[in-house]
């Protein structure tokens, strides 16, 4: 996300907390299924087509993002703006593990598929909290990673469920009982690849990308064939020429501060470190079913901060990229700051939604929620920038090039939009985005390729004394305006989910969960869960009763107050 | 922190004189013949009695690990390790990490001076050593735990560190090092030997 790990008022690295073993070590090991009671009969392999659709299927939410799209907009609107208020808690499912969850549930006909730290997998009853089994992954010796042991989640297609393992493997797992039906490494976790995104299945390919742009990998999106995992093409974010156009501006505009003619030299010198220039995908890749083509934003370069020895746009890092899906090749990108040295890269999901180009007219567009604190909307068939947002967060000093006893500027590394995925309205035309604002100085260290282990290249420090809070912020796609914005006193990591009840819901770090009204960004309702709400929220229908769905298990990356539960709510 | 420590000093030369026979599982047959390499020089158990070896017993398993692919594979130097660790396989790293990782360490018995302990202290906090290394000193994950590691061991380190000698740490320590006195790598030498 480069993630930027910055616990408040400390030192960036040492949040970067990588490595699985130590106080964790009972949530890793005796790997197993469990059963607890026999799977639902409710319970149905899920085709193509359901998932095609899955955009207008109020009953279930079958995508971590809501569907192929990544809109995160539920359809039904039982729950609505106006009776939200009387929302109340149906269930609270506790798991094993208490450390961060990000994760977003799957719900097939009344069964939730949860995941945990660690690569624990849950399936429970989504009505009464009832767990049919437990999965643990039989984790390897070796685990690299940043920003917390993760998962976001599984992706399903069939009666197989898919998850990314933080010792980068693939696992498919039998969705009725839990049992591992195959699993394949992906990358070599010792060189600092791990997995913590939700996968994506379509037309039997499994798409996932990788974590490790703080270790010095070289980022992929990778397609494996759902039956036995076999790898069908791969997509490497980090082209052998990396160079690019040796953009002066950001894609907004503003100065980076370049000494291009210094970085042409030395590129001319050594352009090797492609093997080394980071690239991470972290979240869910979007997929356009019209066109068959994957769209993902590229995390950072590696290091981080030290942009000496990578001279060069570093290509395609900080960049929306679109690939075919049959065969993994390029279509286009769009980079929003070549050569970053602040870790303000690209992170959130790619959504697919609709929007009014410079002319006026309604074209298909690709969005996407940046750390600058912009939400750029681009072109879906060019890639071509038709506008970017108002800026979502304080911004001041951009772009100040780090120094070695640092350098303020505004945002802080973390964003902006972190990996939390943005949700849509598309009848209000609004897009909501759940930003952080960290005061931070960034400085700059020499530092060689330390093999596999964390490369940061300098520090990001948060501002002792200078106040952290959140902006749950929407914006107008078709303008780029800034509609209303709720401020929160804390930094917003876990993502929104937007409903067809005109509701927008969101998670605090202080344990808050709260619904908004989606055209005012009015308070209708709010929960305290008790730990960190840092997930997005799901929503789905079980004999015609509306539920909402949200993981409270704090956060690492901002040491949100650790939990171990999924909430539930649904009307009384 | 420094009460008792004089009292107990012999007894604790003689409990690490004894060495690991109580201080943790005795090694897989497999490594055996590695651990008895490494012990030759940084004790038994890993509990070494020279500064010139550090104390590896109690340490992370996963710094130990990477300690030792670095060596390995040329990022850090050291003319006795290079050879060692050229001929371990990684298993045979993971396998060590783990062992040692699981021996107790004995504390520290070099006789640390009060003044220079509590001026390390400051030193330390100042420079934010415990943001890594947590605030006993006894590491997370790849930063090493360096409580009550050898007095000499520690201060070669970071004068290593300081002087870009040892860069197989992305540059972390250089920057920490930088802008130490010599003065305050032996205050602080004697602040952390003295934490264990």
């Amino acid at each position: 996300m480069g993630n930027s790990i910055k616990r408040a008022g400390t030192v960036a690295i040492t949040a970067f907390a990588i490595g699985a073993a130590g106080a964790h070590a009972q949530e890793i090991t005796n790997a197993a299924t469990t059963t607890a009671k026999p799977m639902s009969a409710n319970l149905v392999p899920i085709d193509g087509a359901m998932l095609e659709k899955a955009g207008s299927d109020a009953k279930n939410w079958l995508h971590s993002n809501g569907n192929y799209a990544n809109t995160r907009f539920y359809p039904g609107a039982q729950i609505n703006a106006g009776n939200v208020g009387k929302l109340k808690p149906a269930f609270v499912f506790q798991t094993a593990v208490l450390e961060s969850m990000e994760t977003a549930p799957i719900v097939i006909n009344g069964v939730m598929f949860l995941t945990t730290s660690f690569n624990h997998v849950y399936a429970i009853d989504a009505v009464t909290g009832e767990e049919y089994w437990h999965y643990k992954h039989k984790m390897g010796p070796i685990t690299t990673y940043c920003c917390g042991p993760n998962n976001r989640g599984v992706a399903v297609e069939g009666g197989t469920l898919f998850m990314g393992t933080l010792d980068a493997k693939l696992v498919a797992l039998d969705a009725k009982t839990g049992k591992l039906l195959w699993e394949t490494q992906i990358a070599d976790p010792d060189k600092g690849y791990s997995e913590t995104m939700a996968p994506v299945v379509i037309d039997g390919k499994v798409l996932i990308g990788t974590n490790g742009g703080e270790y010095g990998i070289r980022g992929f999106v990778k397609a494996f064939d759902a039956k036995d995992g076999k790898l069908i093409w791969t997509f490497n974010t980090i082209p052998e020429k990396s160079e690019g156009v040796w953009a002066k501006n950001d894609l907004t505009g503003r100065d980076m501060h370049r000494d291009i003619e210094a970085e042409k030299a030395a590129y001319a010198k050594d352009s090797s470190f492609y093997q080394t220039l980071g690239g991470g995908v972290w979240m869910a890749p979007a997929v356009d079913l019209k066109t068959k083509t994957v769209f993902f934003v590229v995390g950072n370069p590696s290091p981080d901060l030290y942009g000496a020895i990578r001279p060069g746009d570093n290509l395609y890092t900080d960049s929306m990229v679109a690939v075919d899906l049959d065969k993994g090749t390029y279509k286009w990108h769009s980079q929003y700051i070549a050569h970053d040295v602040w870790d303000l890269d690209a992170v959130s999901p790619v959504i697919l939604t609709q929007a009014k180009d410079k002319s006026g007219n309604m074209v298909d567009v690709a969005i996407h929620g940046g750390k600058t604190g912009h939400v750029y909307v681009h072109d879906r068939a060019t890639g071509a920038l038709i506008r970017f947002s108002e800026a979502m967060v304080p911004q001041e000093n951009m772009w100040v090039l780090p120094t070695k006893t640092g350098a303020r500027m505004l945002p802080g590394a973390n964003g902006g939009v972190e990996w939390s995925p943005m949700a849509i309205n598309p009848k209000l035309r609004m897009t909501y985005a759940a930003n952080l604002h960290q005061p931070m100085t960034y400085h700059v260290e020499e530092a060689a390729y330390p093999g596999g282990k964390l490369w940061l290249g300098g520090a990001f420090k948060t501002i002792p004394g200078e106040e952290q809070s959140g902006r749950l912020v929407a914006v107008n796609l078709d303008t780029g305006k800034v509609a209303w914005t709720v401020k929160t006193p804390q930094p917003l990591i876990g993502g929104v989910l937007a409903t067809a009840g005109d509701i927008v819901f969101n998670g605090e770090a202080n344990g808050w969960f709260k619904a908004f009204d989606a055209k005012t960004g009015k308070e209708l309702w709010k929960y305290n869960c008790g730990a960190g709400v840092n997930a997005p929220a799901v929503s789905y229908m079980v004999n015609g009763k509306q539920y909402v769905a949200v993981a409270a298990g704090g956060n690492n990356q901002i040491d949100a107050k650790r939990g171990n539960s999924v909430f539930v709510f649904a009307m009384p | 922190m420094i009460p008792m420590r004089s009292m107990v000093l012999s007894s604790l030369m003689l409990w690490s004189a004894l060495g690991s026979a109580q201080g943790g599982p005795a090694p897989d047959a497999s490594i055996k013949d590695k651990v008895d390499t490494c012990v030759a020089c940084h004790g038994p158990g890993g509990n070494s009695a020279s500064g010139v070896f550090p104390t590896i017993a109690g340490q992370t398993g996963r710094y130990i690990y990477l300690q030792l692919r670095d060596f390995k594979e040329g990022r850090r130097k050291d003319p006795n390790m290079d050879a060692i660790a050229a001929a371990l396989s990684q298993q045979d790293m993971l396998a060590l990490g783990d062992y040692f990782s699981k021996q107790k360490q004995a504390p520290s018995a070099f006789k640390a001076d009060g003044a220079k302990v509590t001026a390390g202290k400051k030193v330390s906090d100042a420079v934010l050593c415990p943001m890594c290394h947590l605030g006993g000193f006894e590491g997370q994950n790849e930063i090493p735990r360096v409580a009550g590691q050898q007095y000499d061991y520690i201060k070669k380190q970071l004068a290593d560190f300081k002087a870009k000698r040892r860069t197989n740490d992305a540059g972390n320590m250089t920057s920490v090092a930088g802008g130490l006195s010599d003065d305050d790598i032996e205050n602080l030498a004697h602040y952390i030997t003295n934490l264990y």
